[in-house]
This record gives structure tokens, C-alpha cells and sequence, in this order.
């Protein structure tokens, strides 16, 4: 009948091990190690940047693409702002343009073996790429095809510089992946000198700043009276493929024929 | 020296080393180039950014997975008799997953970042667990070799202390075993749900997927290590391979392929009830598509009914030429699924135009320098099974094998 009885010895044993799992336990539980992880915007940062498109401006002219390749350096067989002809509204073509979604609950993130890409506290999603190893899962993952691969060498003169702007970003090297930042560097920048980025150009994304017909809108959507959040507010939008639940980062105005007048 | 020399007649095992060592050669050259220049030279893109090197990655892995499940038979089911097939599987699952991780140092953007899966850890991506267990079940499959790099005779020669704690290591092979297991069916499954997470393509986005990699690759590891023992054991009579052995692993195979079968059939089946975008697409790719043929004949009547036939039909399965042939059809079958996966979701262009039902495909074929630099590997993997099949007796079922002869 001994072995049958709990020895105090394993009874100790037992006692350290259920503790030793809860502190496990715990450690994953405050480090998240059970849900997915999501960008903290909206939750307790002052910022989430969005963008708002307006389909009804937009003439499909490719400058917020030139301006982008210059602003960040990107090379001529890589687009960070993919533009589609989507459609046609009455005798008007529609546009599409398509840079990196910066979802809510990204993908890409999830996916990169290395955490290469990650959540900013603004909502930004951005790449370090320093860590990419360029397996490009993310470029698998991504619902939107943001996202490009450096296969080869960019060396030598960008032909968009100096016509549509100065690189204010380091060039990529060859073997990682790329994609939209709402360019960082000028939203940083301008935050340091007291500027309001989608307000203020030097502080406001490249290919806002160059389109010729304002069809792009730049701000913070946690203040209720930035230029997106009212642009949200007072007219019909959508976002793109908001069944799979990303949370982009992008609103689209849709065009119209006229029939219903946007305010 | 010089007589040696004029001696020497080429044997076929010679004539096969160098054929080999040609297409080594040309690989590891075309390797180098791809490293130096980059990998715009191969055929993929942004849209399709892995093609036929992931597919050799996760076919080398998928039929690596005789290894842990010999192993995990005959250390933790007891079932000793299957020893030397087990030596045999450990040896191959070593060679394959040296070939993946091959395939992937020359496929990955930057070769000279593969550790930082080790050190930078993102624990919700399902690549970085791959990576984490493929890098520690490659040092299971290192310890597990250990005995059977013991036996080099030159090793036994020079050292015969290390020769005796390189054996030492078999003591331990039951542990291996359990973490063979775990690991293996972890990251076996998880190549399937590498694909099967992906939200953004319904073709993938089905739990199914880790379940089918993880069957078909205990098919497919079945499969080449019996074919790989029987063809030792043919040119090297001296293994005294037990040909019933490899009948029972042959029948057990052919039961194993059901609900492959069944599941894989199942799979593709109960995605024409419903539709969805995107889904429908690729299942036109596969089922009546460029993929059509490879999935009809390469996966399900080549890759598993007709093997499924003639393992479980005793004439044919003792027949050494009908059993050949249905474990070189499942070994075809499992790689064929392996491409398919890979290549059923890319090739489906996601629209990112709302509501546009208009399905956008694009098309992939390797390049030859993606072709050259595979068949490279897969001569590497070959001559390293042959040399090991010569000096190390990878294969050999005689009752008392001279494992502890160094001890005497």
C-alpha cells in the first residue's frame, strides 16, 4: 500500500512543477505567445496614420508612384504603389491604387520567421532590413501584393531623381523585401519640428504631396478632426478585401456618376 | 603506385561517381553564380516568389520522414527487427535534410542571414517553428548517424577511442526517437500549414494541409527507404537484405496510402460544393488546368491507386519489379503534391480589384540555372548516399553487424 501513498518528496516534486508551469504559463501569457499580435494604434498611441483615396479624383497619371521612387529610392522594376485601371464609371476610367495596406492585423507580420516586419505604435507597418533574410513568406502571405523583392542590384543614377524629389531613405540592398512605409522618415521628421504630417508637406508621404488632383488624404485618425477622419466621416467608403479582417489602413472613396452628391 | 594505375578499369560504380560528380560540378557552379549575382537569374517573381527549389526543399524533407518513423518503430514500438531499415532511414533523412537546407541557403534573399531564424525569434510565424525544428532535428538525425559514421574504416583505423563514443550514442537511442517524433511531425505538419495559414489565398487557407503533408510524408519516406535498401541490396549482395522486411514495410505502405487517398481526394473534392473567389480558381488550375495532369496522374492514379493496388496485392507486391515501380510512383506522387501545393496558390493572381470576378493567372517554369543548381543537390544527396552505401554499410541486414568490433 506504500507506493500508492504520495511521498512527501513527490508531493514537492508536483507542487514545484505545477508552479514552474504557471510562471510559464504567465511569461507567455504577458508576452502574447497565445494571440497573434496586432498593432497597439487606436489603443494607447496619439497616432494612427491612415490614408484616404479618392477614386472619384484620381486620374490614374502615375505621379504618386514617380514621386515615391524618388522620395525613397526605390528601384525602376519595383513599385510600392501598384496602380490598376479598375473599371468605368459612365464614360470616366477608374483607378486603383494599391500601396502597402498597413493592416491592423497584417499578415506579413505574422508570417516572417525573423520578425522583420513589425507593428510601429502609430500603426505603421514597416520592415527592418537588417533582419530580412528574404525567404519573401510575407510576399506569399500579403493579400494586396504590396510587396517586392529585391532580386537584383540597384546601382547607379534613379531616374526619377532629381524630377520628382531627393532620396531622404537608404537604398535596399539586393536580397530583401520592400514595400510602402507612408514613408516614416518625413512623419518622424516632422513630428521633431512641430509639424502636423498630412497638413504640413515636408511631413506628409511623397505621393500625396504630387498628386495634381489631391485624390490622396494623409493623417491621424485618432483625432477626430483630422482631414481622414473627417473625410471618413462625411462620405461613403470602403477598404480592400475587408472580409479576411486585415484592418487596412487604406480607405477608398469610390467614384461616382454623379447621381449622388458627396458633401 | 604506377602499376595501381595502369591497373586501373573503370567500374560501373565509377562511371556513376562521375556522372555525378559532373552534375555536381555544373550545380554547385550555377550555386555560386545565382549567390554572386542574384536570384533575378531565376524564373520567379513577385508573384511567384517560391518555385522549384522550395519544391525540392519540402520533397527532400517530406521523404526524409522514414527517419523518424523507423526510429520511433523501433525504438519506442520495439519492433527491433526493422533496425537496420531504421539505420538506413536515419542515413537518408540526414542526406535529405541536408539537401533542403541546401536548397533554401541558395533560395533565401540574403544566405548569409540563414541563422537569424536561431536568434531572432518571431513565435507566431510557422516558418520560424520550421526553422527552429528542421535546425534541431537535423542535430537529432546527427547524433542518430553517429554509430553508422562509426563504422568508416579508415575512422575505426586511426581512432578507435572515438570510434567507441561515437557508438556510445546508440545507448540514446530511444530518447532520439522521442524527439525524432516530436519534432518531425511539428515541422512536417507545419510545412503543410505554411501554406494552409495564408489568409489571403483560398486555395491554401484550409487546416487540411498539415495533415495531408504529414501523411503523404510518411508515404513518401516509406517509400524511399525500402526502394533505396532493395537497390543496395541488389548491387551489394554481401547486405543480405531481408527482402520479407521489406515486403511487410511495402504492405504496411500500400494500407498507409488509403486514406491518403481518401483524404487527398476528399480535400480537393468538397471545394466544388461551395464557391469562393479565388478558391475556384486554383481548383480549375488543378483539376482541369496547367496542373491537371500532374494532379490526376502524378498524385492520385500514379502517385497513390495504382501503388495502393499492388502493395496490397501479394503476387505483385513480392514481384520485385511491379514493387519497384509503385514506390518509385509514390515517391513521384508525393513530390508531385509538394508542387502542386506550391504552385496551385501563386499562380492564382489575388485581384485586387473589389468585386472583380475576373480570375488573373500568371505562369512559372524554372530557369535553367534553377534546374541545373537542383539537379546539383540531388547529385550531391545521391553520391552521399553512395559512398555511404560502400564505406559505411548503410545497408546491411546481416544478423551481427560489426558494430562493436572496434570494442573488442
Amino acid at each position: 500500500m506504500t507506493d500508492t501513498k504520495l511521498q512527501r518528496r513527490d508531493f514537492l516534486k508536483l507542487l514545484a512543477t505545477g508552479v514552474g508551469a504557471t510562471a510559464i504559463l504567465d511569461a507567455a501569457n504577458k508576452k502574447q505567445l497565445f494571440s497573434p499580435p496586432e498593432s497597439s494604434a487606436g489603443h494607447d498611441s496619439e497616432y494612427s496614420w491612415a490614408m484616404v483615396i479618392d477614386q472619384e479624383k484620381c486620374i490614374g497619371c502615375d505621379y504618386c508612384d514617380l514621386a515615391c521612387k524618388a522620395s525613397n529610392d526605390v528601384a525602376p522594376d519595383i513599385s510600392w504603389n501598384h496602380i490598376y485601371q479598375a473599371d468605368k464609371v459612365g464614360e470616366k476610367d477608374v483607378y486603383l491604387p494599391v500601396p502597402c495596406q498597413h493592416c491592423e492585423h497584417a499578415p506579413c507580420v505574422s508570417v516572417c520567421p525573423v520578425g522583420a516586419s513589425y507593428y510601429r505604435e502609430d500603426g505603421i507597418v514597416m520592415m527592418d532590413y537588417d533582419l530580412c533574410i528574404g525567404c519573401r513568406y510575407c510576399q506569399a502571405a500579403c493579400p494586396y501584393q504590396a510587396r517586392s523583392f529585391n532580386w537584383k542590384d540597384f546601382d547607379g543614377d534613379n531616374p526619377q531623381v532629381p524630377e520628382w524629389g531627393e532620396p531622404d531613405v537608404e537604398r535596399r540592398e539586393r536580397g530583401v523585401v520592400e514595400k510602402c512605409t507612408f514613408c516614416v522618415q518625413r512623419i518622424d521628421r516632422g513630428l521633431e519640428l512641430g509639424l502636423t504630417p498630412g497638413v504640413d508637406m515636408s511631413a506628409t508621404p511623397a505621393c500625396v504631396n504630387a498628386c495634381p488632383t489631391e485624390a490622396r488624404i494623409f493623417g491621424n485618425l485618432n483625432d477626430p478632426e483630422s482631414n481622414v477622419s473627417l473625410a471618413l466621416k462625411n462620405n461613403p467608403h470602403y477598404r480592400l478585401r475587408e472580409e479576411l479582417g486585415t484592418g487596412t489602413r487604406i480607405y477608398y472613396l469610390p467614384a461616382t456618376d454623379g447621381s449622388v452628391e458627396a458633401s | 603506385m604506377i602499376a595501381k594505375i595502369k591497373n586501373f578499369r573503370p567500374t560501373n560504380f565509377h562511371l556513376w561517381m562521375a556522372v555525378l560528380a559532373i552534375f555536381i560540378t555544373v550545380g554547385v557552379g550555377t550555386g555560386i553564380y545565382v549567390i554572386i549575382n542574384g536570384l533575378y537569374l531565376t524564373n520567379l517573381s513577385d508573384l511567384v516568389p517560391w518555385g522549384l527549389w522550395i519544391t525540392v526543399d519540402l520533397s527532400s524533407i517530406a521523404l526524409s520522414a522514414g527517419a523518424f518513423l523507423f526510429c520511433a518503430a523501433v525504438y519506442l514500438l520495439k519492433l527491433k527487427e526493422y533496425e537496420p531499415i531504421a539505420r538506413t532511414a536515419a542515413y537518408i533523412g540526414l542526406i535529405g535534410y541536408g539537401m533542403a537546407m541546401m536548397c533554401l541557403l541558395l533560395d533565401i534573399g540574403r544566405p548569409d542571414r540563414f541563422w537569424h531564424g536561431f536568434v531572432f525569434w518571431n513565435v507566431h510565424s510557422v516558418l520560424w517553428e520550421v526553422t527552429m525544428c528542421v535546425g534541431l532535428y537535423f542535430s537529432v538525425l546527427m547524433l542518430e548517424n553517429m554509430p553508422n559514421f562509426a563504422r568508416l574504416p579508415w575512422l575505426r583505423a586511426k581512432f578507435p577511442r572515438l570510434v567507441v563514443k561515437m557508438e556510445s550514442v546508440h545507448h540514446y537511442a530511444p530518447y532520439l526517437a522521442v524527439a525524432g517524433l516530436g519534432l518531425s511531425l511539428l515541422h512536417q505538419s507545419s510545412l503543410g500549414a505554411t501554406y494552409g495559414v495564408l489568409i489571403a489565398r483560398p486555395i491554401w487557407y484550409r487546416p487540411g494541409l498539415a495533415a495531408l503533408f504529414i501523411i503523404s510524408a510518411g508515404a513518401g519516406g516509406m517509400a524511399m527507404t525500402t526502394l533505396a535498401t532493395w537497390i543496395v541490396g541488389r548491387l551489394q549482395p554481401e547486405s543480405n537484405v531481408r527482402v520479407d522486411l521489406l515486403n511487410k514495410v511495402a504492405k504496411f505502405l500500400g494500407w498507409w496510402l488509403v486514406p491518403y487517398l481518401y483524404l487527398r481526394f476528399w480535400d480537393v473534392f468538397a471545394m466544388t460544393y461551395t464557391y469562393q473567389p479565388g478558391r475556384e480558381e486554383g481548383l480549375h488550375l488543378l483539376t482541369s488546368g496547367p496542373l491537371a495532369v500532374n494532379f490526376w496522374f502524378g498524385e492520385i492514379i500514379l502517385g497513390a491507386l495504382i501503388p495502393i493496388v499492388i502493395l496490397l496485392n501479394e503476387r505483385m507486391r513480392r514481384n520485385p519489379i511491379t514493387r519497384t515501380a509503385a514506390l518509385v510512383m509514390v515517391i513521384g506522387g508525393v513530390i508531385a503534391y509538394r508542387w502542386d501545393t506550391n504552385m496551385v496558390g501563386q499562380l492564382v493572381v489575388q485581384a485586387p480589384i473589389p468585386m472583380s470576378n475576373l480570375p488573373v493567372y500568371t505562369q512559372y517554369f524554372p530557369s535553367a540555372v534553377e534546374i541545373s543548381a537542383a539537379l546539383g543537390i540531388l547529385a550531391i544527396g545521391l553520391m552521399i548516399f553512395t559512398l555511404g552505401a560502400k564505406y559505411l554499410k548503410i545497408v546491411d541486414h546481416n544478423p551481427e553487424p560489426a558494430l562493436h568490433a572496434a570494442t573488442d
